[in-house]
């Protein structure tokens, strides 16, 4: 079963360029198809799940490529299955303006698969194959345009990548020589006999494994392939710059850190202190450069890395309430910053404009996206009511309470960088709907909004912006269960 | 309960739905739903205060332990019925000033939501609650301060919003806090910070309470973050100016009681650096608002840098934490309330009939407009503080508070900066009415013209007046009712 959910798109993406569609609209009802369906799957799988670990195939020792669905995988599994079929609906449209889009799609439904074989891996090992196999198969999407920028920049975001994930490979190779296996069991599975006295070797180690995970989680000083990566199609930076790949990143931060090395045996020590530092000036650093930014997709690609390194402030504080947090950020901010992507990528599409300076009164003509996009950037800000305030909430919350006097800085930091965020995303707003007396509305007369394709994601996203923020306490539970090891 | 619903929920309803209508044909069609709108909601914010109850009434949880509630108490009824006179005098007032500016829908729209969100403010119950109108003051607001849409008032409307909504931040961390340290985030008579919680961590409850008073004062123009107000209210028209000067800066004050009086308590927070800290602020900002407004030759800037030093009489009233400076406190709200707003309507007026701005302009303004600049006088003596008018009470009472309060140096000093605020104040609001109503031999008066504006702006002008009068010859009630509040908050 779970072997099926993950090969169905990748199988599918495979056959694409094969199949000769005679129509656009038959390959369209054919992806749609089976995003939908597979996403189906698994939801069903998820909420069926069995704690049995399927093992496909086995190397020597305790090294094996194996699946299993724990609360995890509900989480992470569940966010990109249930935020995929949107993106796709949204792609079709969008995708109308762009060149040879059965390659596209092709490696957009491989990602998938790809994506889910990260979320359920039930081992070091299957995570960090399906971690590399990410970045191959998303590096052609960031080509897409083979534009020389296009180019440059998917060769840069490979090299990222793969050095990050070489990093976290020396990572693995200590949890198998001092773990007692590399599966993943909640609390961690270092031998504390083994260790003796190389504590400090692991923390290392840890660190460096972290800031190799934290490569694709845009953590400073690793961020530039972000923004960079921005040329690729809209759909591909949404779902896969602002949710997919990078949360990814975050996603396997968390297993290594609360499934691997444990978090007891990092709590306190020099590497908390010096990860939650990287992780709080990544945090101030990524709202900065998004202010300055005036490039939309860029400032928004910025703003991803401030925000996933919210999740990491959550995370590296090392206690099941930051983990609620972090998840809570996880999936709220997932819905948020792919809403505020489909807006600029519905202005991209309607409009041609990419800068913040041209969208003078844009406001008035698209007052559906616009709209739409307030709403993403009040959640962003954390206003009360919407999603982003309940996950701050959460962190903050939990930064008070564990009682470290670095994450009463960080809640600091949190709230500057809220305002940060006021500021680069209100301004874009005022500047759509109240442009200056002398802008002349006339130059902007035939722009409209875009059809229902590109709208129905939009609304789909604002409406769980918004029943997220009002009524949280059941998936808040649910976090809390994960987090607890309940799942 | 539903009153209260009613009274939020109607206005901000109203104004969204003019905001998206179509442009109606007719002016008086618009005006004519304005008026009726705003009568409405004002009549339900009556019927929640004399229906509502002591009760509290919780509209939905967004999550466990973070209700939205509702709850009226003493400190509501006094800023929401503030709120509902001025909303109307300066919403009738807007019926004619607005005509010679543009998209009028728009404004009446945010007036309107701004109206609902204040008094969903007043009737906040818990600080979640209060924090979340908070932020939506903010943003509901702004639209009016950029109305205009030249370059400066958008300029000043980001500044409005960026100082506000830091603010908001500052005291949000503040509310983090709360929520662990104290019982509940329910406002409570004498706070709720528990005593087991909070042992072993007061100095970094003292430290967020501080970000909390500085957080929350950013609304109520507070040094250090003052500036945005002599920027943003001048920049809107002038009924906004008005409702801006006179209510939204309340909200701060608002805030701060809550904070002080209903969340972190007197007793916690009384002799200790962070009260000292308050008042020095305070007193700061009293003689800086008013030396600002003294060489400022703009008018309705002049009013606004004295909304710095006016507020700041009542955040110090507050800061030394008795009764009679607190009731001193809360009586210079309706006072100040008054007064500011039949002084940017006066302003206002001036700018409708005549186009002047500055202050060197109105020579012989009194003679072309009489009704207008005697009002203006009027309540400038209110402000200054002679007796009889309510500027004097307040004073009275805020510097009786400060000498009896026992606090070393500010206890004497506090009075010291009123009394020199006050010939500040006079000398800053005053020589319009003496130039306006003498002005000089050489004044031509063959092109003397009346100018008087029409009636819907004189009626506002003068229950303004009325009022102010009023609460400096019939102070007995509104006293009782704030010495009863006081024994229960101090």
């Amino acid at each position: 079963m779970i072997m099926l959910v993950i090969l169905i798109p990748m199988i599918a993406g495979v056959l694409i360029p094969l199949i000769p569609f005679k129509k656009r609209t038959q390959m369209e009802v054919f992806l749609e198809g089976i995003v939908i369906l597979n996403s189906l799957l698994v939801w069903y799988l998820l909420l069926h799940r069995t704690e049995s670990i399927f093992t496909l195939a086995n190397f020597t020792g305790n090294l094996s490529i194996s699946f299993r669905a724990d609360g995890m995988s509900m989480v992470f599994g569940g966010l990109v299955s249930a935020l995929w079929p949107f993106a796709t609906l949204y792609a079709f449209e969008y995708m109308t303006k762009e060149e040879h889009e059965k390659v596209f799609f092709m490696f957009y439904t491989m990602t998938y698969g790809v994506t889910l074989g990260i979320s359920m891996a039930a081992n070091l090992l299957t995570m960090y194959f399906f971690y590399e196999l990410l970045t191959l198969v998303t590096v052609p999407l960031v080509m897409h345009t083979l534009t020389r920028e296009a180019i440059l920049a998917s060769r840069k975001y490979l090299y990222y990548s793969l050095g990050g994930a070489a990093f976290a490979f020396i990572g693995l190779i200590f949890v198998i020589i001092y773990g007692t296996s590399t599966n993943f069991v909640f609390g961690g599975v270092l031998d504390s006999e083994k260790i003796g006295t190389r504590t400090n070797v692991l923390l290392l180690v840890y660190v460096i494994a972290f800031m190799g995970f934290g490569v694709k989680a845009a953590l400073c000083p690793f961020n530039s392939w972000l923004p960079r990566a921005g040329v690729a199609p809209t759909p591909v930076t949404a779902l896969l710059h602002a949710v997919a790949v990078v949360k990814s990143g975050a996603f396997a931060i968390i297993r290594l850190t609360y499934y691997s090395f444990g978090i007891e045996f990092v709590r306190g020590t020099w590497a908390q202190n010096v990860l939650m530092a990287i992780v709080l000036f990544t945090i101030i650093y990524g709202c900065s450069r998004a202010l300055k930014e005036t490039h939309l997709k860029r400032r928004l690609a910025y703003s991803t890395i401030s925000n996933l390194s919210y999740i990491l402030f959550g995370v590296v504080m090392m206690t099941p309430a930051g983990l609620v947090g972090a998840l809570s950020h996880l999936v709220f901010h997932a819905v948020m910053k792919i809403c505020s992507f489909f807006c600029a990528g519905a202005v991209m599409h309607q409009t041609d404009r990419v800068y913040v300076h041209e969208l003078n009164g844009m406001g008035r003509k698209m007052p559906c996206v616009f709209g739409i996009f307030t709403v993403s950037s009040l959640g962003l800000m954390g206003v009360p009511g919407l999603a982003g305030f309940i996950s701050k909430w959460n962190l903050a919350a939990a930064a008070v309470e564990s009682g470290n006097r670095m994450a009463v800085v960080g809640i600091g930091c949190l709230l500057v960088s809220a305002l940060l965020t006021a500021m680069y995303m209100l301004t874009i707003v005022i500047r759509g709907f109240f442009p200056e007396n002398d802008f002349d509305m006339d130059t902007i007369k035939d722009v409209k909004d875009p059809d229902w394709k590109m709208l129905l994601p939009l609304f789909v996203f604002s409406f769980f912006i918004i029943a997220f923020g009002l009524d949280s306490s059941r998936i808040v539970e649910f976090f809390g269960n994960v987090a607890a090891g309940v799942y | 309960m539903r009153y209260i619903a009613l009274s939020i929920l109607f206005p901000i309803a109203a104004g969204v739905y003019l905001l998206v209508r179509k442009e109606p044909k007719n002016r008086k069609v618009l005006l004519a739903m304005t008026g009726v709108f705003l009568l409405l909601s004002a009549f339900w914010a009556a019927l929640a205060i004399c229906l509502g109850g002591k009760g509290m009434y919780t509209l939905f949880n967004l999550t466990d332990r973070l209700p939205i509630l509702f709850k009226i108490d003493e400190v509501s009824i006094l800023f929401s019925v503030l709120a509902a006179v001025i909303f109307l005098c300066a919403g009738s007032f807007s019926f004619v000033y607005m005509k010679h500016e543009q998209k009028e829908k728009r404004f009446y729209g945010y007036y309107l939501i701004v109206m609902g969100v204040f008094t969903a403010l007043c009737f906040a119950g818990n600080l979640i609650t209060f924090y979340l109108f908070f932020e939506l003051l903010t943003l509901s607001s702004f639209p009016l301060v950029l109305h205009n849409g030249k370059k400066e008032s958008v300029m000043a409307a980001l500044k409005y919003l960026f100082y506000s909504l830091s603010g908001a931040y500052l005291s949000l961390f503040g509310l983090y806090f709360v929520e662990k340290y104290g019982n509940t985030l329910t406002f409570s008579a004498g706070g709720v910070i528990s005593e087991q919680a909070a042992a072993g961590h007061g100095g970094i409850l003292l430290v967020t309470a501080f970000f909390m008073l500085l957080g929350f004062g950013v609304k109520a123009g507070m040094f250090p973050m003052h500036s945005w107000l002599s920027t943003a209210h001048p920049a809107a028209p002038a009924p906004a100016s008005a409702v801006l000067s006179a209510v939204i800066v309340k909200a701060g004050v608002l805030a701060l009681v809550r904070v002080v009086f209903y969340s972190y308590g007197v007793s916690f927070l009384r002799g200790t650096w962070v009260q000292s800290a308050w008042l020095v602020l305070t007193l700061l900002t009293i003689f800086m608002g008013s030396m600002l407004a003294c060489r400022e030759p703009v008018l309705k800037k002049r009013l606004a840098f004295s909304t710095i030093s006016q507020v700041s009489y009542i955040l110090f009233g507050l800061a030394v934490m008795n009764g009679d400076s607190i009731a001193g406190g809360l009586f210079h709200v309706l006072c100040h309330g008054f007064v500011k707003a039949a002084l940017f309507l006066c302003a206002g007026v001036i700018i409708y009939a005549t186009g002047k701005t500055r202050v060197e302009e109105l020579r012989g303004i009194g003679k072309e407009m009489p009704f207008t600049m005697c009002c203006y006088t009027v309540v400038s003596l209110g402000l200054i503080g002679i007796p009889p008018m309510g500027g004097f009470i307040s004073k009275w009472y805020l510097a009786q508070g400060a000498l009896s309060s026992g606090i070393r140096v500010i206890g004497w000093l506090g009075p010291v900066v009123l009394l020199i605020s006050a010939l500040l104040t006079a000398g800053y609001l005053l020589p319009i009415s003496v130039h306006g109503f003498l002005p000089g031999e050489d004044y031509d008066y063959g092109k003397l013209q009346k100018k008087e504006p029409p009636l819907l702006m004189r009626v506002p002008i003068l229950v303004l007046t009325v009022l102010s009068v009023a609460m400096g010859l019939l102070p007995g009630r509104v006293l009782d009712y704030l010495q009863q509040l006081m024994e229960k908050i101090v």
